[in-house]
């Protein structure tokens, strides 16, 4: 091979420091209608540079079997199969031997003629140029030397497998990339050669913390791409860790974006809520929280109309913010939720009974917690490790057990409401608008169950029902028919809720058992507000000429059967006086169970999603017209 | 869902393919698609067992010879005619076209002058229809058009001549009462068909088209075509309107949609490191939201990733009523086999990539609870009244009437006697 400090060894340096800039700058420039212009550019320079090695190493006497260097040609192949780590540090030319360097540095031009391929969207030809860089790679042994192209060509395979779906194929290039670089690190460990380095003057080298820097980074690369793997693999788990620890690595080494960054732990958060741990949920906000602070202060708004940039930054760091407001607000409601849940006894009502015990359970937790919070992996760096412990501290991570601990939870949720809702107002951003209202709503509703006080509670439910009627009614069924009908059904559960309280509030106060007309009018109210919403779905589900469907899709089965079986009881509820009124009341009722029951009886498909409901409805299908006959019996008798 | 139908259509071989002598790998029958994985070794025959798909459609074009060549008149015929329909009964209409670089969509969707595709063939669709009808009823239309490109997340409008384009691109927003808008787009008011064409010659001219080793003029963006039509009339005296929206989508290659799965934009080099992380974030919402799929609880979580401009600005027409199609073209030959395979893949999984969200109704315990109850009191009730005449067994309604009348003769005998006490 060439000396280092021929002119010709020069001159490939300078090739490759040409193909290098046209790739990772140039190609950013070129234009729409040519978008790989650079980058067909730097292929010609690295074909250059491949020819020149071949040359050098015929010049010194060597023949190699290898085809490389020239295919255009897409062909499909077989999904190879990567070696074993084991080989890779026993077996073949020391990485430092002239015939290890050779192979290494051909290798790295095969390496970048593939990538190179591959971003130009000509697959094949890419993975043929980044398999020979394996082949050649086969002869030598992991040193610092090559261990750098070690795990990038695996990562560049792994992505391209995964990329056409043979996730096994994927996934065993990117494990042995994995294992070299533990094994590696155990046994080595010296900052290693970057590719780059192999095509640099003297002068040109890098320093060792930007070797360690890069290798690192490509490490994260195959924990990141792993992550991905496991997922496509239905590993779950396992994804998430690979995910947090990618996280934690652009932290620690100081790779990252700080929005982005923010962004990608808020999202890691809503992981952590689905699976129940809210010790990592909250960890993961906390984090997310102060990083994005690191992103600076929002332009305001005049120096937003200034410049077009100040007015995209403001958008942006807004809008993100207000997403990672949104993902705390899940956070607290699903925590209010969760205890909800556990504390409920049959018909939904908080179990005194239970809450001792759970009481009881609690301080053994909070031990556990420590201990876990030890081993945990912990986000931060020197500088924001402090913020964030302070901003876990707020806000609590065990399920709330009673009135103040809920509470406490429900006021942080309301506050980062406020928070969101000044980025995604209504004039603009309807859905998200309605989702953060919707929330607002579920965390009173929440929040309601661990009141005592029925007359407080009653007013929380008024509140839910003041933040979403007057959304619901303004809003244009064509464009958002699927919100309006969660509306319509929330409502009516709402008011639904609300009349209940109001009759249990009325029996505690009077022991007999007549209501005053005041109340009775309140409790009429309400029961018609509530069937009106339930109807208000079922309308939306007519034809625009307003007929019937004689089918119900999937999605609108259940909630329409539903809908019809909470009508029906409503309507019965309704206090009249007048037998008369009773008579058409239960005439309804009577009608909404019966279509109940017909639905069923003529799509037995829709059986299994109302059991329940279907077996009362058939219950009062036989029994209502008694009650009626007995009720025109007594009209008839009366006059 | 409420309707959404796929389609695959298979072009012929192409100059470039033909040069390199590929073999046909994709066949159809009936409404299937199968595809056999070329045999490393050329020249041996496909032996191989290939993997089957089931469409709505499976349109083989890809021997323009053969009469069972399907032609673009057929693809409307099928696809284009409900689209009509929809938009004439009040409907917004959908229609996507997906596929690898160089597989067909822009031929689908826009084909050429002396071919028309499916887009310049509903617009002549409608207007005959408009002019048709409007002989008939005293209905009066109107027809507007707009035609807009995604690119790189950002939105440009087609329809003006693109001087220097805004760095952010048009903002999409949602009204209240009309929907999702694109702030600032132009629509244009149409007459004809003629009228139409030109608009989309125009907007075809401003599209973003790219030159890359796989396609000459392969689209780079997202391009959508959107008709709004207006039908106005008076029912009894009162005026009354009906609009609806079709959107015809023509999607960029599908190895962008691929590799940057939610965004669909061009990934930009240099940066290898860099578009990683940006993706990151998609991988762990992807995780986020597995989980809530396969719990049974489920549990409402927020996703910070903005929908890519696209799902923000078809929302209206993915769900309720609308009616929604996927047209996925492929490539025939052996060289492209695992791009088409990742498009087979993906229509067949499209019914369930678009998910509308449903009602999430409260367990009715209390009602049941209450029900149950009084369902055991009128059944009290029923026997009761069966003891009292259990001299013959007859029906309950029966049983009940007769308690009815004792109850009322009961009834009228105590008023009668009230009122006489009361009068003395």
């Amino acid at each position: 091979m060439a000396s280092v400090s021929s002119d010709e060894w020069r001159a490939i340096c300078d090739k490759f420091t040409n193909a290098q800039n046209l790739t990772v700058v140039e190609s950013c420039n070129d234009p729409d209608n040519d978008p790989f212009r650079s980058k067909y550019k730097a292929r010609e320079l690295l074909r250059e540079i491949y020819c020149s090695l071949k040359s050098f190493e015929a010049g010194d006497g060597e023949e190699e079997e290898e085809s490389g260097g020239e295919s255009g040609v897409q062909r499909p192949v077989e999904p190879p199969v990567d070696g074993q780590t084991e080989e890779a540090f026993s077996q073949g030319f020391c990485g430092d031997s002239p015939a290890g360097l050779r192979a290494a540095k051909l290798g790295a031009v095969e390496y970048y003629l593939g990538v190179n391929h591959v971003d130009t969207e000509e697959l094949s030809a890419g993975q043929e140029h980044l398999m020979n860089c394996m082949k050649l790679l086969e002869r030598c042994r992991v040193s610092s030397e090559n261990v750098s192209l070690f795990i990038h060509v695996r990562n560049q395979l792994g992505i391209l497998w995964a990329g056409r779906d043979e996730t096994e194929t994927a996934q065993g290039f990117l494990e042995t990339a994995e294992s070299i670089y533990q094994r590696y690190m155990k046994e080595d460990g010296s900052p290693p050669f970057d590719m780059t380095d192999y095509f640099s003057t003297e002068e040109n080298l890098l320093t060792h913390q930007e070797r360690t820097k890069r290798f690192e980074l490509a490490y994260t690369h195959s924990m990141y791409y792993l992550a991905q793997v496991y997922k496509n693999l239905g590993e779950t788990e396992r994804a998430a860790t690979y995910c947090h620890s990618t996280l934690q690595r652009q932290l620690k080494l100081n790779q990252f974006s700080p929005m982005e960054w923010a962004l990608n732990a808020a999202t890691l958060s809503q992981y952590y809520i689905t699976k129940g741990r809210y010790m990592e949920g909250r960890h993961c906000l906390s984090a997310a929280t102060v990083i994005s602070g690191l992103a600076g202060d929002v332009p305001s708004e005049a120096a937003a109309q200034e410049s077009e940039t100040e007015s995209e930054r403001r958008e942006q760091l807004r809008q993100k913010r207000a997403e990672i407001a949104r993902c705390w607000i899940k956070y607290c409601l699903n925590l209010l939720q969760d205890s909800k849940k556990l504390l409920e006894d049959s018909i939904g009502e908080l179990d005194t009974d239970r809450q001792e015990e759970m009481k009881r359970a609690r301080r053994l937790e909070e031990e556990e917690e420590e201990k876990e919070r030890k081993s945990a992996l912990l986000f931060g760096s020197e500088d924001t490790f402090d913020s964030i412990a302070s901003l876990e501290e707020k806000v609590g991570c065990l399920l709330p057990l009673d009135f103040n601990e809920a509470r406490a939870i429900f006021l942080v949720g309301q506050n980062y409401v406020t928070q969101a809702k000044e980025y995604f107002q209504m004039d603009g951003y309807v859905t998200d608008h309605i989702e953060i209202l919707q929330d607002h709503s579920s965390l009173f509703r929440s929040l309601a169950f661990y009141e005592e006080d029925l007359e407080r509670r009653c007013k929380m439910h008024k509140r839910r029902v003041d933040m979403m009627e007057p959304v619901c009614n303004e809003l244009n069924s064509k464009y958002y028919l699927m919100i309006r009908r969660q509306m319509m059904f929330e409502l009516a559960e709402t008011f639904n809720e609300m009349m209940d309280l109001k009759l249990t509030l009325a029996n505690r106060q009077d022991d007999s058992e007549s209501l005053d007309s005041h109340t009775i009018k309140k409790f009429n109210n309400l029961c018609s507000a509530s069937a009106k919403y339930f109807q208000m779905f079922l309308d939306s589900l007519c034809s625009p000429e307003g007929k019937q469907p004689e089918h119900l899709e999937e999605e609108v089965l259940r909630p329409a059967l539903v809908a019809r079986f909470r009508v029906a009881r409503l309507y019965s509820r309704l206090i009249c006086t007048a037998p008369s009124g009773q008579v058409e009341n239960l005439d309804k009722s009577l009608e909404h169970y019966k279509y109940v029951v017909q639905y069923c009886d003529t799509h037995p498909e829709a059986v299994a999603t109302v059991e329940t409901e279907l077996e009362l409805s058939r219950e009062m299908v036989g029994l209502l017209p008694l009650k009626i006959n007995r009720l025109k019996a007594k009209m008839t008798a009366n006059n | 869902m409420a309707s959404l139908k796929v389609a695959v259509r298979v072009r012929p071989l192409n100059k470039r393919e033909k040069q390199l002598s590929s073999k046909v790998i994709v066949h159809m029958k009936g409404n299937s698609t199968s595809i056999y994985k070329p045999s490393p070794n050329r020249g041996d025959e496909l032996k191989e067992k290939g993997k089957t798909f089931i469409y709505d459609f499976s349109y083989d074009s890809s021997n323009r010879g053969r009469p069972t060549c399907v032609s673009q008149e057929k693809i409307f015929h099928d696809l284009g005619s409900d689209v009509l329909k929809a938009a004439f009964e009040g409907f917004n209409a959908c229609v996507f076209a997906y596929g690898q670089t160089g597989s067909g969509k822009s031929y689908t969707m826009m084909g050429h002058a002396d071919d028309k595709g499916l887009i310049p063939q509903i617009c002549e669709g409608l207007f005959s229809e408009i002019s048709h009808r409007a002989k008939v009823d005293a209905v009066s239309f109107r027809t507007e058009v707009s035609y807009l490109e995604i690119y790189n997340e950002r939105v440009q409008d087609l329809l003006i001549k693109k001087t220097i384009p805004t760095y952010g691109g048009l903002r999409v927003r949602e009204h209240p009462r009309d929907g999702p808008y694109v702030e600032h787009l132009s629509k244009c008011l149409v007459q004809n068909p003629n009228e139409m064409e030109d608009l989309i010659n125009l907007g075809n001219a401003n599209r973003t088209t790219a030159s890359t080793g796989m396609n000459d003029a392969s689209s780079r963006s997202h391009g959508i075509f959107t008709i709004r039509f207006t039908q106005a009339w008076f029912d009894e005296e009162v005026p009354r309107e009906t609009l609806s929206k079709i959107h015809l989508v023509d999607l960029a290659g599908s190895e962008r949609a691929d590799s940057a799965r939610t965004t669909g934009t061009r990934l930009k080099e240099g940066a290898n490191i860099n578009k990683s992380l940006v993706i990151l974030g998609s991988v762990i919402s992807a995780l986020a939201e597995l989980n809530v799929g396969g719990q049974s609880t489920k549990k409402k979580i927020f996703i910070p990733y903005r929908d890519s401009v696209l799902t923000w600005l078809l929302k209206d027409s993915l769900g309720g009523n609308s009616v929604t199609t996927m047209i996925a073209t492929i490539s025939p030959a052996d060289v492209n086999y695992l791009e088409t395979l990742s498009t087979l893949r993906y229509a067949s999984r499209a019914k369930n990539i678009v998910n509308s969200p449903t009602v999430n109704e409260d367990e009715n315990v209390k009602v049941i609870r209450e029900l149950r109850a009084e369902v055991s009191r009128l059944r009290g009730l029923l026997e009761e009244a069966n003891q009292v005449c259990h001299v013959e067994p007859c029906s309950s309604v029966k049983v009940e009437e007769e308690l009815l009348q004792n109850e009322a003769r009961v009834l009228q005998l105590t008023k009668e006697w009230t009122s006489k006490w009361g009068e003395t």
